[in-house]
């Protein structure tokens, strides 16, 4: 299993059934629409489609949670930087003594944090309706080259690997008395010593696995099967290219005038 | 032939094998480094070390997934920045194909050349994702103050960029070279296909059955 990483939940619903090209082109033109969109309640409707998407896919839940510890710290310091220091700043909102927050600076934050939230939610429904493994091989059966689904596949393998290996050479560390705590020069100075060991062990098993990959026929030029075909109906086949119509659509909509 | 040699396609099955652990090493790093509670990201040694091992494609590439995969899984608003993670590998597999990480002044200048693509390239996805700021509450203070003071955006959310780049891409650039000559000199030579000058054959393939 790609494990670990994956933020894959399983589920029967219109989206997870739903070919990873559809849902890829989907999450690509839902977040450069959000950032072609000229005003607020352009972006909030995006948003609003996306969020009920999201309902229909049924992972609401799961998504608050993790979008949550993602958006707030980055809204606040948007709101709070912009409000105060923004060149377009003139109208004042509100003064605590010589502190001087403003409207216009409020709005360009708003709209800029409901921008990265477009591009979050767009994500995390792809993320978390679609089989890691199913986009390597929908992407290979439109031509990616098998090595590079291999490497794909292999990385979403070896990071959970080589994180717990982390763990492992940690505990050792401190067992043989590595300060992990306490000041940032003693921390800092604990980087090297967790991080070597880790490294070298990863790189040395490369060329074995080198080796038992090219036994394995890796590399050979022959032409490859298919693992399993995806559905694809010709609705899939429409909506795809009317959302990856829609961008260009806006850029001219936005050049010709569209605010 | 110069440099466009050093973006010739050698790649054999040892330098795909490379990509996913040098995107492991990535990974790995942050992840050290938010245990250690550093203030820095240190999510490019991979990138850096694929690109000196085994040239411009292995660094590039790496980089460009590290930043794929984290935003399909911890982090969304990695995925614009994936430009610069592989602009990052293509540097530094350029300064390692002509050896700077072996000399001193190359080594200042390796690092100097991830400071500037990093930075350089960031401040426009900043100035477009966040007006400008980068998303660090230091380098954000900073762009505050300098707007406030009539500075450009640019300048400020160039300044409010480097001033993360500038020690973090230190770090990296000087665990990546120690990690270079860690290695068995075997094993750094495995790599060294891509070195292979442009007017030499590559060794033909074994038969196929």
């Amino acid at each position: 299993m790609a494990g670990g990483l994956s933020l894959y939940q399983e589920g029967a619903s219109l989206l997870h059934r739903a070919h990873p090209l559809t849902k890829g082109v989907l999450t690509l033109s839902a977040l450069a629409l959000a950032f072609i969109a000229p005003s607020l309640y352009w972006i909030l409707g995006i948003a609003l489609m996306l969020l009920i998407l999201v309902i229909v896919a049924g992972v609401l839940r799961r998504l608050i949670a993790v979008a949550l510890a993602l958006l707030l710290p980055i809204t606040v310091l948007l709101l709070a930087v912009q409000g105060f220091a923004n060149p377009a700043n003139h109208t004042v909102l509100f003064a605590i003594g010589p502190i001087v927050y403003y409207t216009e600076g409020l709005s360009i934050a708003a709209i800029a944090a409901l921008r990265i939230t477009c591009l979050v939610v767009a994500t995390f429904l792809f993320s978390f309706t679609t089989r890691p493994a199913d986009i390597t091989e929908a992407l290979m059966q439109r031509g990616l080259s098998p090595n590079m689904g291999y490497v794909l596949q292999s990385a979403l393998q070896i990071i959970p690997q080589t994180l717990d290996m982390a763990g492992r050479i940690q505990d050792a560390q401190r067992s043989r008395g590595l300060e992990t705590e306490g000041s940032l020069p003693k921390r800092a100075r604990a980087y090297l010593p967790l991080m070597l060991p880790l490294v070298l062990s990863s790189l040395v098993a490369t060329q074995e696995r080198a080796m038992a990959l090219e036994v394995r026929g890796f590399g050979l030029p022959v032409k490859r099967l298919n693992r399993y075909e995806f559905t694809d109906t010709a609705v899939q086949r429409v909506t795809r290219w009317a959302l990856a119509l829609a961008v260009p659509a806006a850029i001219v909509a936005r050049l010709l005038g569209w605010r | 032939m110069g440099i466009l040699n050093a973006f010739k396609v050698r790649m054999n099955t040892l330098a795909i094998v490379l990509i996913p652990v040098c995107i492991a090493i990535d990974w790995a790093g942050h992840a050290i480094a938010s245990t250690l509670k550093l203030p820095l990201f240190l999510d490019s040694i991979g990138t850096v070390l694929g690109g000196l091992l085994a040239g411009p494609w292995v660094g590039g590439i790496a980089g460009l997934i590290t930043n794929f995969i984290s935003s399909g899984t911890v982090d969304p608003i990695a995925a614009p920045y994936s430009v610069i993670s592989l602009a990052i590998g293509i540097a530094a597999g350029i300064a390692g194909y002509y050896g700077w990480h072996k000399t001193w002044p190359g080594r200042v200048a390796l690092y100097i050349l991830i400071v500037l693509v990093a930075s350089i390239g960031s401040t426009p996805l900043n100035i477009g994702l966040y007006q400008g700021q980068s998303g660090l509450p230091f380098g954000d203070a900073l762009y505050a103050g300098m707007v406030k003071g009539g500075w450009p955006t640019w300048l400020a959310a160039y300044i409010d960029e480097a001033s993360g780049d500038i020690p973090d891409k230190l770090i990296t650039v000087v665990v990546a070279i120690l990690i270079f000559f860690g290695l068995p000199n075997r094993y750094r030579a495995l790599f060294s296909v891509w070195r292979r000058p442009a007017d030499e054959k590559a060794p033909a393939p074994a038969p196929s059955v």
